[in-house]
């Protein structure tokens, strides 16, 4: 188990690798509540871990595809007139059905590792 | 400014653009500028904000990569966890997995969603609601019923059995579909209903004969309502189609390309059916002045389905000249 005082670096890999192996249902999240173009989403997924972490862009575009393949969100171009058209994202019908789905598999995994991973001095 | 584009172009140097890397590109250098626009509104100079956005982006090289194809993981996680029941598959570009046949019915075999005993029970018992109201309708409109009450009854018992059986469906998930999300799902089911409770209304005046405006003014609101609600969901309605049907449907697609690939088919194709009509045609005129007009239209039957067998055979059939080299399928 990690120790806290072990070494913030270590906490750091942990989370990382938690987040990136839930790339997909983050970023159906993300789309949840509307349409966003790619830095969006990036921005939303940083801020909401207070700027410790993110999930490299590079990481994100090559979900994106992978998204869009299945079906569970769809690619549009804005229609910016000013520099770079943005590339938007929608979320399907069978995206949310996938997000509800991940989820709550995510929290009966979090229920067990919580039951697993208890910190010591506590029963 | 510049400079975000000046190392896309570099990235991007030494690969073919193709029209996915392209999309890529045009989509990286977008997201680049809104970063590079943030960086500098905290203060960053305009060079080093350039600079910072693109290192930020992590590793390029392997999604340009991966995105044309050449990287090690170019397939979907879905078709590289699908069992492969042929044999050892020799390496084959990215969009054209060679699939036996028989996988297909594998994948749905795989995918199976049993329905909820619940949902069956309620769909049979709306069923019943349903047939029991249609009964009461046709005997009004067949002047049978004479009351208002009863048929104003079914009428409500047959938009509650449609909106009932059409939202339950859509919240299930099938075997090939997702579930639809609850309030899209009760959307369906009341635009259904609306439309169901119109029309049942529209019978029974019809049916009752008298006070038509009591009855068609609720039935034209109701059917309007139900049109416009059923509309709106069908215009903004998104995929929920499962991603193993996706997979299959596009190799599906790949195959009806035959024609493209194979000129050759595609003009043999031209000639085949313009024969048939052309017989047919014989056909319909020979009958229709020996056994009669009534029997003439056979002969266009007798085409069509001699024209779909042909395309069949020609789309699906073995290829002869596969020692022409590309072994396409």
């Amino acid at each position: 188990m990690i120790q806290s005082t072990d070494a913030s670096t270590a906490d750091d890999a942990f989370a990382a690798d938690l987040l990136r192996g839930h790339t997909d249902t983050i970023v159906l999240g993300a789309l949840r509540g509307g349409d966003k173009y790619g830095f969006e989403i990036y921005r939303d997924i940083r801020d909401a871990t207070g700027g410790v972490h993110e999930i490299k862009e590079a990481t994100l575009y090559a979900t994106y595809r992978r998204l869009v393949r299945d079906g569970l969100v769809e690619a549009y171009w804005g229609d910016e007139s000013q520099g770079g058209r943005r590339k938007y994202y929608r979320i399907t019908d069978a995206g949310r059905a996938v997000y509800r789905r991940n989820v709550e598999a995510w929290v009966a995994t979090r229920d067990v590792i919580d039951s697993l991973l208890r910190p010591e001095g506590r029963s | 400014m510049t400079t975000v584009h000046r190392l896309l172009d570099g990235a991007f140097s030494g690969v073919v653009l193709t029209p996915e890397l392209q999309d890529l590109k045009e989509e990286m250098r977008a997201n680049l500028l809104a970063r590079v626009a943030e960086l500098e509104a905290v203060g960053v100079p305009p060079a080093e904000s350039a600079r910072r956005a693109f290192d930020e982006l992590g590793d390029v090289q392997a999604l340009i990569e991966t995105e044309s194809g050449l990287g090690p993981d170019a397939g979907s996680p879905a078709s590289a966890s699908a069992p492969t029941s042929g044999p050892a598959s020799a390496p084959t570009p990215r969009s054209a997995p060679a699939r036996p046949a028989q996988s297909v019915a594998a994948a749905a075999q795989r995918n199976k969603v049993r329905p909820h005993p619940g949902f069956v029970v309620g769909v049979v018992l709306a069923g019943l609601l349903a047939l029991g109201a249609a009964t009461v309708l046709a005997l009004t409109v067949a002047g049978v019923v004479t009351g208002a009450a009863l048929p104003l009854c079914a009428a409500a018992g047959a938009a509650l059995a449609a909106g009932w059986i059409v939202t339950t469906s859509l919240l299930q998930e099938t075997s090939s579909n997702h579930p639809l999300p609850s309030g899209r799902a009760l959307g369906y089911g009341l635009g259904s209903a609306a439309v169901v409770l119109g029309l049942a209304l529209v019978a029974s005046g019809l049916g009752l004969g008298d006070a038509l405006v009591a009855w068609f003014v609720p039935a034209g609101v109701a059917l309007v309502t139900g049109v416009v609600v059923l509309s709106w969901l069908g215009a903004t309605q998104t995929n929920r189609k499962k991603a193993w049907v996706r997979e299959i449907a596009a190799e599906q697609m790949a195959a009806g390309n035959r024609f493209e690939e194979d000129p050759d088919a595609a003009a043999r194709f031209g000639v085949y059916t313009a024969v048939i009509w052309i017989v047919a045609f014989a056909a319909f005129l020979v009958l229709g002045f020996t056994a009669g007009w009534a029997w003439s239209w056979l002969a266009f039957v007798g085409g069509f389905a001699l024209m779909m067998l042909v395309l069949a055979r020609l789309l699906f059939g073995e290829r002869k000249d596969q020692d022409r080299g590309s072994h396409r399928d």
